[in-house]
């Protein structure tokens, strides 16, 4: 990222969100971008995600750059490179496990029936819901959703995976839970990760910290 | 696609509010546009057999020279222009492959005088050849009283329902054929309340207008009395007489003028030269003695003529229409375009127009009635769109965080309205594929309910005198036809408010 800057407007005037920020990921991390709220953490990773558009400055993702991609090739690049993972999980209502997980893979078309199966009930395996591959996501509590959601998120086989404070709706205990999977598969899948919190015991699991304040890189 | 299906089909059970209404809606509007179709169609249908095939065939034949195109029923009761050189238009229409049947008639409106005094007023009349008339229209009226004219005789057909209107408002008498006793039973109650004062006749003196605005009284023998099998209320109007008497009573050229010779004296006439004209009243010529007056009461002379007007060619004379049938195969339009660049080429007076030009008001009320029943079932269409869309549409906003997340996950906009539509396509399938079906069977049980009515207007919605609304293949498909534009229609808008969904407001609900 080279000096990203992102303004939204707010009626007559206008609130910078990022203030320039330049950064480099190196393939395989794990990141924790930290700040308090409106520090503009979620907008960093909403524009490395390729979800939303930076005002100004550069974007490359896999040494690509993307930041005059139309609005297809960015869904395409979701789809291929990035992962994510989300605050409230955002599963599909109306699919189970199984089919939730082997949602974004059934996208790209280009895979056999007998490889989706294999490889979405690998990750459900992985995830610890092998008892609940048939459960519908109302059957499920949150930690079991969010696991979905991160085999949902891995099984594309992308290269960044990115998580908007993935335990904030979770208890402490689930959350630390879904930490500790989240870096298996980081090690595993040798995926990078890059996830936001403001939880200090989230950030110990980090292997580098961002620390952002007031649209910023603070250190 | 499967997945695509199988999302939008448990995405049907899950919002199971909105889909019924969806559905309860789709349903409603099938029923009620196969319905319309059904009437639409039964009209049409009811109007063609009753018109086309009993009253006036496809194909009105007119005179070039003709400009108001109502020739039949004009309210007006404006003179028709004569068909000129008969023989040759009916040699022409013989040769014509499309032409199944064809017979040349001629209306008029003439004044129906009352003997009694009080005022005249029109009675509709056509003119025709009983004979041909029976050939060309074998099933459309029901002789009720007397019968039906021999052939060559002269005297009238007077429908039930003119002689219903002229006693009360006209007359004042009750007519019955010649040589009939009075059938009670017919009577209109005004007329039975009358008992034995009730003045009973049979025939009419009518008086026709000429190009000449000279006037002649007739008096038609009325041989029968009779009621069109369908549409009595608006057929009923027009009552049968023979042509020559018709010729006769409007100054036509007749087919007795075209056999007569032209006698000595007559002959003498025309050969003066203009100077010579002033003699005629001088008082020598006025007095000259002739043959004329000599045979003028030899009664076995006059009887050989009545022979000779017998053998009388009745196509000799005048008409003001034909009447044209199309071979089955042939449609209406295609028969009027041929017979017009047909009748250029041939270079007669006339031209082609379709029955429903012809009968004027009855066929605009008509059209009228069926354009009001389809602007109905066009409102209750776009009525079925508006809601369906908002229903859509609200769905849609609340299904952002899921669409978002879709989206997010790498879903294409396309993926996502056809997500939408298919949700849509399958309540339209099934809650519209079943008002369709219900809408077939609510048409044959009216069909087998046989509603009849008196009323003219209901009869024009009929098509006739019964409810026959009618379901054709093609109707069935207008209605599916219909039922996709209302779901293509319905979900364009809810389409475009979920392709507007980013990822980036899945996260900005959350």
């Amino acid at each position: 990222m080279n000096n990203i800057t992102k303004i939204y407007p707010l009626g007559n005037t206008t609130v910078p969100a990022l203030r320039g920020i330049t950064l480099s990921i190196p393939e395989g991390d794990f990141i924790s971008i930290i700040g308090p709220s409106g520090s503009g953490k979620t907008t960093l990773l909403n524009i490395i995600g390729c979800i939303d558009r930076p005002s100004d400055g550069t974007i490359q993702v896999g040494g690509r750059e993307i930041t005059d991609l139309n609005d297809n090739e960015l869904t395409d690049l979701r789809l291929y490179k990035i992962g994510f993972i989300f605050q409230t999980f955002n599963l599909i209502p109306v699919l189970n496990t199984l089919e939730n997980v082997e949602f974004p893979i059934l996208l790209m078309k280009k895979h056999t029936k007998k490889e989706i199966a294999e490889r979405a009930t690998q990750l459900i395996e992985a995830v610890g819901l092998k008892d609940q591959i048939n459960h519908k996501p109302a059957e499920l509590s949150g930690g079991q959703r969010q696991r979905v959601a991160i085999a949902r998120s891995l099984v594309t086989r992308p290269d960044i995976i990115l998580a908007d404070e993935p335990t904030a709706n979770l208890d402490s205990e689930t959350g630390a839970s879904i930490l500790r999977l989240m870096k298996k598969m980081n090690e595993e899948e040798k995926t990078t990760f890059i996830f936001s919190t403001h939880d200090p015991d989230v950030m110990k699991y980090a292997k580098h910290i961002i620390k952002i304040r007031d649209g910023i890189i603070a250190e | 696609m499967l997945l695509i299906l199988k999302i939008s089909w448990r995405n049907i059970f899950r919002h199971k509010g909105k889909s019924i209404v969806i559905g309860v809606i789709l349903f409603l509007g099938a029923v009620i546009m196969t319905l319309g179709n059904g009437v639409i169609t039964g009209m049409d249908r009811g109007l063609n057999k009753h018109i086309v095939e009993n009253f006036t065939g496809n194909i009105i034949l007119i005179s070039g020279d003709q400009k108001n195109e109502a020739v039949i029923f004009n309210f007006m009761a404006e003179s028709v222009e004569i068909i000129t050189d008969y023989t040759k238009v009916k040699d022409f229409l013989k040769a014509q492959p499309y032409i199944k049947k064809f017979m040349p008639a001629a209306f008029g409106a003439p004044l129906v005088l009352n003997e009694d005094g009080g005022e005249p007023d029109f009675n509709y009349v056509l003119g025709v050849d009983f004979t041909e008339y029976r050939k060309m229209f074998p099933d459309n009226i029901e002789i009720l009283e007397g019968r039906y004219p021999d052939p060559d005789e002269r005297g009238m057909l007077l429908t039930d329902w003119n002689r219903e209107l002229n006693f009360k408002y006209l007359l004042g008498y009750w007519i019955t054929p010649e040589n009939e006793e009075l059938n009670k039973a017919n009577l209109i109650p005004e007329a039975g309340e009358l008992g034995d004062s009730l003045k009973v006749k049979d025939r009419m003196i009518f008086m026709g207008f000429n190009e000449k605005n000279t006037t002649l009284d007739i008096q038609a023998k009325v041989i029968g009395i009779i009621k069109f099998k369908a549409l009595n209320k608006f057929l009923g109007f027009f009552n049968l007489i023979d042509i020559e008497s018709f010729r006769e009573c409007f100054g036509y050229f007749t087919a007795e003028d075209s056999a007569s010779s032209i006698g000595k004296e007559a002959n003498k006439i025309l050969k003066l030269d203009d100077s010579d004209l002033d003699n005629l009243f001088g008082t020598e010529s006025m007095f000259e003695k002739t043959d004329i007056q000599k045979n003028a009461y030899d009664i076995s002379s006059l009887k050989k003529e009545t022979e000779k007007t017998k053998q009388i060619d009745v196509d000799q004379g005048s008409y003001n229409q034909v009447y044209i049938k199309l071979t089955s195969e042939t449609p209406l339009l295609e028969g009027v375009k041929k017979l017009n660049q047909a009748v250029k080429e041939a270079n007669l007076n006339v031209r082609a127009i379709t029955w429903k030009k012809g009968m004027g008001e009855v066929a605009d009320m008509a059209m009228i009635m069926k354009g009001a029943l389809f602007i109905f079932v066009m409102f209750i269409f776009f009525v079925a769109v508006i809601i369906i869309m908002n229903t859509l549409s609200m769905a849609a906003v609340e299904r952002i965080p899921e669409i978002g997340m879709m989206r997010a996950v790498g879903a294409r906009k396309t993926f996502i309205s056809m997500m939408f539509f298919c949700e849509t396509s399958l309540l339209s399938f099934a809650f519209g594929g079943l008002g369709i079906i219900v809408g077939i069977i609510a048409v044959q049980i009216l069909n087998a309910m046989d509603m009849t009515t008196t009323n003219e207007m209901l009869q024009l919605f009929y098509g006739g005198n019964a409810f026959k609304p009618y379901l054709g293949i093609v109707d069935i498909l207008l209605a599916m036809i219909q039922l996709s534009i209302v779901t293509v229609l319905s979900t364009i808008y809810p389409i475009l408010v979920t392709r507007r969904i980013t990822p980036l407001d899945a996260i900005s609900r959350d």
